[in-house]
């Protein structure tokens, strides 16, 4: 992103500092995954800027959040042997660990126009109700869990997905469409064109090698139907 | 130790019985007595005896070579073991180098086993198997899929390594030698160096912040990535200090100084002083030392050692080096390393990458996460003249070397691996670096071939 806007200047938060939106007007505000133990810290240091937070959210401002950081903003994280930890509760998912099942899927999904391609690979599901407010829905991949085919949040210009990094790299349409939110007009990427084909190949490489998962994933609907 | 069962005897029988058969039809039987084994009996490793001496060998990086180190060393000074070289590492693959090595009752036929022992596979096997001695190399990130991320496996090992095992473990990473804090240690380590830096030189560290107070921890030196010497200013938590410390590295004589907590210097033949090799004959030497070798029947192996030509060769041809270094694919260390070394590595090159995991590819494609951990970066430099590109995610690994501003008129590429190579310039080139994941052996020698190809063209106009 930063490559994309050479003028932007990036404030990288450590863990013992006060977040720069605090304090700050902040256009971009991007958190990644994160182990477990860090999560749980991250709840911690974040609780005392919940209302923060959700004036960001409501207000407008462009945030991203990948893997598991969505889950901080929801309302609990379950462990294994029942014991749970208490999200900020912003959005209304709650999260269930399995350590010992770690979850890799490729994904396309499907926002507004644009089709996603990504990589998700976590130790959770999601469980809650985002129908009215999920980020995608996919075409290939799991979503919030094995039930359902939509995947993370959106919420005004908040998202958060499962999908990992390097999401904006592999999806120039995606990026350039965050761009637009921070009032960029005919955003340019950097590297456009490379970006560009590795794109669109990777989109056809999903679409033939998983044609077949993607069928049978069908059929099954059907027979829910 | 669990009582041998009529069970255990079936899966030891059936297991042994199928690799004699296996043999015979020349099929691959590294794992598959072993799993049978495991599925008929699942507590097998708890009942089979176990031998006087177990060596384990986990971590991250340098398992494979450390315990080939280790069995040269011993076959040298005439030592009888059993190992699982040719087997896999996790519980099935032990398993049927515990069955090779047993006789019909189950008792072993020789003394000592050095296992290599899969990180992620604690779980299932430290439960049956304590290992007398267990080296831990390092903990960096490795497969985000499988491993996750090094708290995860830092976590397992610690939950599984019986508590009567000796660990043998890197002072100088703090994931490493924090592992397991209840059971005994050995640590190793390197005494500051030359190469090492106040600045870290690479995009990923592993262990940022203390883990006992969160406070950020301070490096009075950077060696790569986590590995250095490092405090936390809030608490008592930093690196230990080693009780084998090597020092007085000499490139040149090819050796080191070895001093040990109690002031006595030893000095160690080492046939390879890159910093990873430097930690994994360090780490070797402690443990051959615990089961009583001397200095001189450790040196007398040393000197003897030849690095396994799969991850490392070299090849003059025509005035041209061609070296071929393996750069594991999904695995950003391992790879940061290779390019580094690319970089580093005298004269002017090409280099050429192979990194796709092809195994991963077969079964679907691959996770390119991994990329943006990986220090493309290095490969940017003014001695590498030119990058070849090849694999089925050459479109990837343009996007990620063009965002390490490697310029653009430097940059090659083809899907397949020898027209990639055929686009190589070797005008004024002393050294190609053939830069290759495990799985790309067979990729790699016809890059090679086809390089020595251009070389007599070359010539011959």
């Amino acid at each position: 992103m930063h490559k994309c806007i050479p003028d932007a200047e990036v404030i990288e938060t450590e863990i013992n500092q006060t977040p720069a939106f605090v304090n700050e007007k902040i256009d971009f505000i991007y958190l990644g995954p994160c182990s477990e133990r860090g999560q749980e810290i991250i709840i911690q240091k974040l609780k005392p800027y919940k209302e923060k937070i959700e004036e960001l959210i409501d207000n407008g401002t462009v945030f991203l959040f990948t893997g598991n950081a969505m889950e901080i903003l929801g309302d609990s994280i379950k462990n294994e042997d029942g014991s749970k930890i208490d999200g900020l509760g912003i959005f209304h998912i709650r999260a269930k660990r399995d350590m010992m099942h770690r979850q890799n899927s490729n994904i396309i999904g499907k926002y507004e126009d644009i089709e996603i391609v990504g990589f998700k690979s976590q130790f959770t599901k999601a469980y809650g109700d985002i129908e009215d407010n999920y980020f995608m829905e996919l075409e290939l991949g799991m979503g919030m869990n094995e039930n359902t085919n939509y995947e993370g949040i959106k919420k005004n210009n908040f998202i958060a997905t499962y999908v990992i990094g390097p999401i904006l790299i592999l999806n120039p349409l995606f990026t350039k469409k965050i761009m637009q939110m921070l009032g960029i007009e005919n955003p340019k990427l950097a590297l456009e064109e490379e970006v560009t084909t590795a794109y669109e190949a990777r989109l056809k490489e999903f679409y033939q090698k998983f044609k077949s998962e993607k069928k049978d994933k069908g059929e099954k609907k059907e027979e829910k139907k | 130790m669990s009582k041998k069962t009529l069970k255990f005897y079936i899966a030891l029988w059936g297991a042994k019985a199928g690799s004699i058969l296996l043999k015979l039809l020349r099929r691959n039987a590294t794992y598959f007595p072993g799993k049978f084994a495991l599925s008929l009996c699942p507590n097998f490793i708890d009942m089979i005896d176990k031998y006087k001496t177990i060596i384990g060998v986990t971590g991250t990086n340098g398992k494979t070579t450390v315990c080939n180190m280790i069995e040269d060393i011993l076959k040298e000074n005439n030592y009888q073991f059993i190992d699982n070289k040719y087997g896999s590492n996790i519980d099935s693959g032990i398993a049927t180098t515990l069955i090779a090595g047993a006789t019909l009752t189950g008792k072993p036929k020789k003394d000592i086993a050095v296992l290599e022992i899969d990180e992620r596979s604690a779980s299932k096997v430290f439960p049956y198997l304590t290992p007398t001695y267990l080296i831990c190399t390092n903990l960096f990130r490795d497969s985000l899929m499988r491993n996750a991320h090094t708290e995860f496996i830092a976590g397992v090992l610690t939950k599984y390594i019986p508590k009567e095992t000796k660990l043998i473990v890197n002072a100088d990473d703090l994931i490493c030698s924090n592992i397991a804090p209840d059971n005994e240690k050995i640590y190793f380590g390197i005494d500051r160096l030359e190469t090492d830096t106040t600045k870290s030189n690479n995009i990923v560290r592993d262990i940022i912040v203390c883990p006992k107070c969160n406070t950020k921890l301070e490096y009075e030196y950077y060696r790569y990535h986590h590995i250095g010497k490092a405090h936390c200013p809030n608490c008592n938590f930093g690196t230990p200090e080693a009780d084998y410390r090597a020092s007085k590295i000499d490139i040149k004589e090819k050796n080191m100084t070895i001093t040990l907590k109690d002031g006595t210097k030893e000095q160690y033949y080492t046939p390879n002083t890159n910093i990873i090799n430097l930690y994994n004959i360090l780490a070797v030497i402690v443990v051959l030392k615990q089961i009583g070798l001397t200095q001189e029947q450790i040196n007398n192996g040393l000197k003897k050692l030849k690095v396994v030509e799969t991850r490392y060769s070299e090849d003059e041809y025509e005035g041209v080096k061609i070296i071929t270094h393996l750069a594991k694919g999904m695995n950003p260390i391992a790879c940061s390393r290779a390019f580094e070394y690319a970089k580093t590595t005298d004269g002017n090159k090409i280099a050429i990458v192979l990194i796709d995991d092809l195994h991963e590819d077969a079964k679907g494609t691959e996770n390119i996460a991994w990329q943006y951990d990986t220090d493309f970066e290095f490969l940017n430099d003014e001695s590498i003249k030119q990058v070849i590109i090849a694999g089925p995610r050459y479109l990837d690994t343009i996007v990620r070397m063009r965002l390490a501003d490697v310029p653009k008129e430097k940059i090659e590429y083809a899907k397949n691996e020898v027209e990639a190579t055929a686009k190589a310039n070797l005008e004024g080139i002393d050294k190609v670096v053939i830069l290759h994941d495990l799985y790309s052996l067979e990729e790699t020698e016809r890059i090679k071939n086809k390089i020595k190809e251009m070389i007599k063209e070359k010539k011959s106009k």
